[in-house]
C-alpha cells in the first residue's frame, strides 16, 4: 500500500479508510448480537425503541412554547406541570417502556424566563437532557469545554453564541445533574403579535430551548452552523 | 499486531500516553503525593464544571449510524431491566477513568459501560466477548465494499432465566421517581432554608459537584423522593430513598473572582444527604 518502508504510523494514526468497519461499529454489533442471543432483549425490543429514538425532536418543545404564549392558563401548566403539560404537544414522558424513558425519566421541568431572569441549561457531569420533547442533545452541549465554562462563565460562553444580556437580568444557569430534565421557556419577542401558533414555533429553535440563543422573528435556525459529517450517518 | 515491527509500533504510541500530573513522577512512592494531587487524581472524571477551559467553536455533529445504535442499545437494556442509567454514567463517565474519558469519543464510552456491565454481572464471559469481536472483525476484513455492517445474532435467546432488576416492573406504569414516592419520610429542608454542601471524602461515585463543595446556597425547590445516584449506580435496589432539592447559589459567592454581576445566581440538585442547616 504505502511506498514508505516504515509508515505504519501513519497508516494506524490517521482515520480510518471511510471502507473500512470502525472499532466502534464491531463493539456495538458484537454487544448487540450477544445480546439477542443471551435473551437480554429482543429484535422486536430493539426496533421499538429505534423507532422511538428516530421520532423524537425539538418541534413538541417549541410547539408547548407557542402555546404557552398564546394561553396564559397553558403557560401556568407548563409552570406547575410539566410533564401534563407535554402531553398537549404529544410527548408522553412515560412512553415507550411505561416508566420514562431509562436516562430521562419523568421529572419534566420547564424554566420560564421573565424581564429580569434569563435560564440557561447544563449538564455539568455528562449530558442530560429532556430528549422526549427535544430530541437528542446536540454535541457541544455533551463536551467537556461547555461543561466547563457555562456554569463559572455563564455570560462569556453566551456572548460566544451571539447573546449578551444586561446586567440587570440575572442570569441562572440549571445543571441538571440529577433526574429533572428541564427547558426554557423563554420570553415572547417583539414583533410577533397577531403570530399563529405554527409561526410562532417556526422561530423557537432547540437553541432558544436550551436558552443560549433569544426567539427573534425571522431567525427559524439554531446559532452555529458548524456540522461535523459523520463516516457512516443514520440510515434513512 | 501480526509481526515485530508494528508490535513496536503501537508499544511506542502507548508510551506517549500520559495521563498524570507532569510534576509527579510515575509510580510515586506516598511520601511524593501530596493531600491535593490526592484529591485530584480521586476527582470523578465526569466532574468538570468549573475547570479551566479555553473558547473554541461550538460544533453540532452529524450522527453515526453506530451512534444511534449504541444509545438504543443502552436504553433497551435499561427498558428490560438490566441495569438503571445511573448504573451506565457511573461506568461510562467515571470507571473509565480519565485519560478514556477525555481521549475517546462520546459513544464509545457508552458502548464500553455496556461490555462491563454484562461482564461484572456475568451475562457473558470474556470469551464470548472476545470471540465475538474477532468474529465481527473477520466478517468485515475484506471492506465493507459500501455496504453497511450488520448485526447477526445466531438466534434469539430465551430470557426467562435471566436475572433483571424489580424496577423496571414496579416502576411501570407509574414512572421513575414517581415510584418511590412517600418512601423518604418527611423532607428535612423546605423552601427558603439556608444550606451547606458537605465536604464529604467521596470515593468511585458521587453526582455532587466538587465546585460547590462547601458552599452555602438557599433551597429553592423540594423536588422528589428518589434513591440517591450515588445508590442507584451500584444497583442497589435495596437502599432507601431520600428527598432531592434544588439549590441555588450566588454565583459571586460561590466562585472566586466572578466577573459577572452580583446578582447572577445557579441551581443544581443535591440529594439530603449531602446537605446540612446553615445557622
Amino acid at each position: 500500500m504505502s511506498e514508505h518502508g516504515h509508515d505504519h504510523d501513519h497508516s494506524r494514526t490517521v482515520k480510518p479508510m471511510v471502507d473500512e468497519i470502525t472499532d466502534f461499529e464491531v463493539l456495538e454489533i458484537a454487544l448487540r448480537e450477544l445480546c439477542i442471543e443471551k435473551g437480554l432483549f429482543t429484535a422486536e425490543d430493539h426496533r421499538l425503541f429505534t423507532e422511538y429514538a428516530e421520532h423524537i425532536g425539538p418541534t413538541p418543545g417549541a410547539r408547548l412554547v407557542a402555546k404557552a404564549w398564546l394561553d396564559d392558563a397553558f403557560k401556568e401548566l407548563a409552570i406547575s406541570d410539566a410533564v401534563a403539560a407535554a402531553k398537549e404537544v404529544g410527548i408522553d414522558w412515560l412512553e415507550p417502556t411505561g416508566f420514562g424513558t431509562p436516562s430521562d425519566f419523568v421529572a419534566f421541568k420547564i424554566l420560564a424566563d421573565t424581564p429580569t431572569v434569563h435560564n440557561v441549561i447544563v449538564c455539568a457531569l455528562c449530558s442530560c437532557y429532556p430528549r422526549p420533547i427535544l430530541g437528542n442533545s446536540p454535541e457541544w452541549y455533551r463536551t467537556p469545554n461547555y461543561r466547563r465554562r457555562i456554569v463559572r462563565w455563564p455570560r462569556q460562553v453566551l456572548s460566544e453564541f451571539g447573546l449578551q444580556l444586561p446586567d440587570d437580568v440575572e442570569v441562572r444557569v440549571e445543571d441538571s445533574n440529577q433526574k429533572h430534565r428541564f427547558m426554557v421557556m423563554p420570553m415572547r419577542p417583539e414583533g410577533t403579535d397577531g403570530w399563529t401558533e405554527d409561526q410562532l414555533t417556526e422561530i423557537i429553535t432547540r437553541d432558544c430551548l436550551i436558552g443560549v440563543a433569544l426567539p427573534r422573528p425571522g431567525i427559524t435556525t439554531n446559532v452555529t452552523p458548524l456540522v461535523r459529517a459523520a463516516i457512516r450517518p443514520i440510515e434513512a | 499486531m501480526t509481526d515485530a515491527a508494528e508490535r513496536a509500533q503501537q508499544l511506542a504510541l502507548v508510551s506517549r500516553l500520559k495521563t498524570i500530573f507532569p510534576e509527579v513522577p510515575e509510580w510515586p512512592t506516598p511520601d511524593m503525593i501530596t493531600h491535593d494531587h490526592y484529591l485530584a487524581y480521586m476527582k470523578t472524571s465526569h466532574d468538570v464544571g468549573g475547570e479551566l477551559d479555553y473558547p473554541h467553536p461550538y460544533e453540532n455533529k452529524e450522527e453515526e449510524q453506530w451512534e444511534l445504535m449504541t444509545y438504543v442499545l443502552c436504553e433497551v437494556l435499561g427498558m428490560r431491566g438490566i441495569w438503571v442509567s445511573e448504573e451506565r454514567r457511573r461506568l461510562a463517565n467515571v470507571d473509565v477513568g480519565r485519560a478514556i474519558y477525555l481521549g475517546l469519543p462520546y459513544y464509545s464510552r457508552w458502548l464500553w459501560s455496556v461490555g462491563r456491565l454484562l461482564m461484572e454481572k456475568k451475562h457473558i464471559s470474556w470469551g464470548e466477548l472476545t470471540d465475538r469481536l474477532a468474529e465481527v472483525q473477520a466478517r468485515y476484513a475484506g471492506g465493507l465494499n459500501g455496504q453497511r455492517p450488520k448485526a447477526e445474532p445466531k438466534f434469539e435467546g430465551d430470557g426467562s432465566g435471566v436475572s433483571r432488576n424489580k424496577h423496571h416492573l414496579e416502576a411501570a406504569g407509574v414512572g421513575d421517581p414517581q415510584c418511590f414516592a412517600g418512601q423518604a419520610g418527611v423532607a428535612k429542608f423546605n423552601v427558603g432554608d439556608k444550606v451547606k454542601v458537605r465536604d464529604l471524602p467521596a470515593m468511585f461515585y458521587t453526582r455532587t459537584p466538587e465546585y460547590c463543595r462547601g458552599a452555602e446556597g438557599t433551597i429553592a425547590e423540594v423536588t422528589y423522593e428518589s434513591p440517591a445516584p450515588e445508590d442507584e449506580a451500584w444497583d442497589r435496589e435495596d437502599a432507601e430513598s431520600e428527598w432531592f432539592y434544588i439549590v441555588r447559589f450566588n454565583q459571586a459567592e460561590l466562585w472566586d473572582n466572578y466577573t459577572g454581576p452580583k446578582n447572577d445566581t445557579l441551581q443544581t440538585e443535591i440529594p439530603e444527604r449531602w446537605l446540612e442547616a446553615v445557622g
